[in-house]
């Protein structure tokens, strides 16, 4: 009799728990805790924030699902990690304060026998001064919450430039370190199709700022890709579609402050400037959520669980750039400290960025973080799981299940345009998502035709399908399992 | 603006029967790619 608590419903914490309900049998319990009642599927915000999609079509409610399935459910928020218990509770615990309506502000020690942490990150808006969402015509759209109120604003400011008024538009990354840069460039082409759908695009002058080097680096320091018949950079076709479509960018660009319709930035070569906007979507940075850890004797652990994000089977010692191999990359998400503790998805602490370190002469480091988009985050919780699910079955701990993101493909199709027959989308697949230089050292540390690009209407349908498809699986309908992560 | 994407090309990207094929190559591309396995960089390199 295991008891497996996840952390988080997310992507990894969702596909975590529907896994281990499928394969083991009830003798054993699954729960879920999360803050949040709903799922969401995050990637389609994007539509949200434009107005094509309504938040409800990319949310559906938790606990009628789990109860169903038998995944016992806490909507809660975990703050603290006992792994090892204490003098009351001899089992290893997690403490949880709920956050429902019924039993607002009550906590509870939860006890497991195996911990998944797919807690994902803390949007970190308060590390860039007046960085809040819906305030200072700022938004985001990491959260359906977020996307609806971007649309809000978005739709608002286009009312206005029907009645004459010329915009100014800002949307990239608002931190020197943020990273899910490819979801503030789907949010761009979004803006700027919608604009020319509502006919009002020759009144918005629209600009890209990033903390990217070059264009199209994503976090993961650029690729090449075949596209078609040709051999191109990332950053020549990211420049191609920006340009076709009137875009302007600035590179290299930390944000540090955020005014009303004021962004100030400092640039890699350390001049400070700013900005002037209308309507702004800056991706904050995303960090741990602060969590702390204890030992049975009360002291302060947190440092073996956490690094920021939590500590696992990365190789975290420091080293050039140029030093960087794949093999720093985890393989198991296994915390080295506590072999019962796992954090797939976002929720680990990555060896280092992907993309190549970059200092200004003021000493700041503006270059991404390194992403974990959605595939890769399922991918890593299904292996977690399936680890435990073989280590109850043996009865001893089997880490078979390996997936590096040195070894792992990932597809970012990424929506350009909505509509059935006007849509859009940028589909870019690569592999491995982290670069390996030693396998592949004549094609930027990744395998071409298995790196590729497509620009297209097919594009959006592919987008399109695939938000169907995950809602689907997510909702565990049948033969969910077959739809792969 | 500066045309980067000629008109035969946009033609292509946005003819939907030219797409619809581009749709069926595109999905099983990338469900190969994704779906073609993932593993472990120790023990490839030792
Ligand atoms: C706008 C946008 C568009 C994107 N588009 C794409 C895309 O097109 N393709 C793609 O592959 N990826 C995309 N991504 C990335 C993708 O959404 C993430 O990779 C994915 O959501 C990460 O999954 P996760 O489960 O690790 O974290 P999350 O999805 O963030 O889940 C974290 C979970 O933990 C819960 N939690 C938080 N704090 C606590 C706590 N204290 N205790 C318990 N639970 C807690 C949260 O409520 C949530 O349920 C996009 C991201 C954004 C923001």
């Amino acid at each position: 009799m295991s008891k497996i608590v996840i952390l988080g419903a997310g992507i990894s914490g969702h596909v975590a728990a529907s896994h281990l309900r499928r394969k083991l049998d009830k003798t054993h319990e699954v729960i879920v805790v999360s803050p949040n009642s709903n799922y969401q599927w995050i990637p389609s915000n994007i539509w949200v924030g434009i107005g094509r999609m309504k938040s409800k079509e990319i949310l559906f409610p938790l606990a009628p699902l789990y109860k169903k399935k038998g995944i016992g459910f806490k909507q809660a928020k975990v703050t603290s990690f006992y792994p090892e218990g204490d003098s009351e509770t001899e089992k290893p615990f997690v403490v949880a304060e709920y956050v429902s309506a019924e039993k607002k502000g009550e906590t509870e020690r939860i006890t497991y026998d195996y911990l998944i942490n797919a807690t994902g990150p803390k949007l970190n808006f308060e590390t860039t001064e007046g960085l809040n969402p819906g305030t200072n015509k700022t938004y985001s759209v990491c959260t359906y919450t977020h996307a609806d109120h971007a649309n809000e604003g978005l739709q608002a400011l286009i009312a206005e430039m029907k009645k004459g008024k010329e915009a100014k538009i800002v949307i990239g990354t608002g931190h020197a370190k943020a990273t899910c840069q490819g979801a503030a460039f789907e949010y761009i082409l979004n803006v700027e199709q919608e604009l020319r759908r509502q006919k009002v695009r020759d009144k918005a002058k629209i600009t890209w700022i990033s903390n990217e080097y070059k264009l199209g680096d994503f976090g993961m320091d650029g690729m090449l890709l075949s596209y078609g018949s040709n051999i191109m950079k990332s950053h020549e076709m990211v420049e191609m579609v920006f340009e076709d479509r009137n875009i302007d960018w600035i590179l290299g660009a930390g944000v540090n402050k955020i005014e009303d319709g004021l962004a100030h930035y400092e640039t890699l070569t350390g001049e400070y400037k700013t900005i002037e906007y209308d309507f702004a979507m800056l991706i904050p940075s995303f960090s741990g959520h602060g969590f702390k850890a204890f030992d049975k004797n009360n002291n302060d652990i947190t440092d073996k669980l956490f690094k920021g994000f939590m500590i696992v089977d990365a190789d975290y010692a420091p080293k050039p750039y140029e030093d960087w191999t794949v093999q720093d990359w985890p393989e198991t998400y296994q915390n080295p400290n506590y072999q019962n503790i796992f954090a797939p998805g976002i929720a680990f602490a990555p060896p280092h960025s992907i993309s190549k370190p970059r200092k200004s002469p003021n000493g700041t480091e503006i270059f991404p973080a390194p992403p974990r988009t959605g595939m890769p985050s399922g991918i890593t919780a299904k292996l977690v799981a399936d680890n435990i699910i073989d280590s109850i079955k043996n009865n001893t701990e089997s880490l078979h299940h390996k997936g590096s993101m040195g070894n792992m493909g990932a597809a970012c199709i990424a929506s350009a345009g909505f509509g059935i027959t006007k849509g859009s989308g940028v589909s870019i697949t690569t592999f491995p998502i982290v670069p390996d230089y030693k396998k592949y050292p004549d094609t930027m540390g990744r395998k071409l035709g298995k790196t590729f690009g497509e620009i297209g209407l097919a594009g959006h349908w592919l987008k399109l399908m695939l938000h169907y498809a995950f809602i689907y699986k997510a909702k565990m309908r049948p033969f969910w399992y077959l739809i792969p992560e | 603006m500066t045309q980067r994407i000629s008109k035969f090309k946009r033609f292509v990207m946005m003819n939907p029967i030219i797409q619809f094929f581009k749709f069926i190559f595109l999905s099983i591309k990338v469900l190969l790619i994704v779906a073609g396995g993932h593993g472990g960089t120790r023990e490839v390199h030792k």
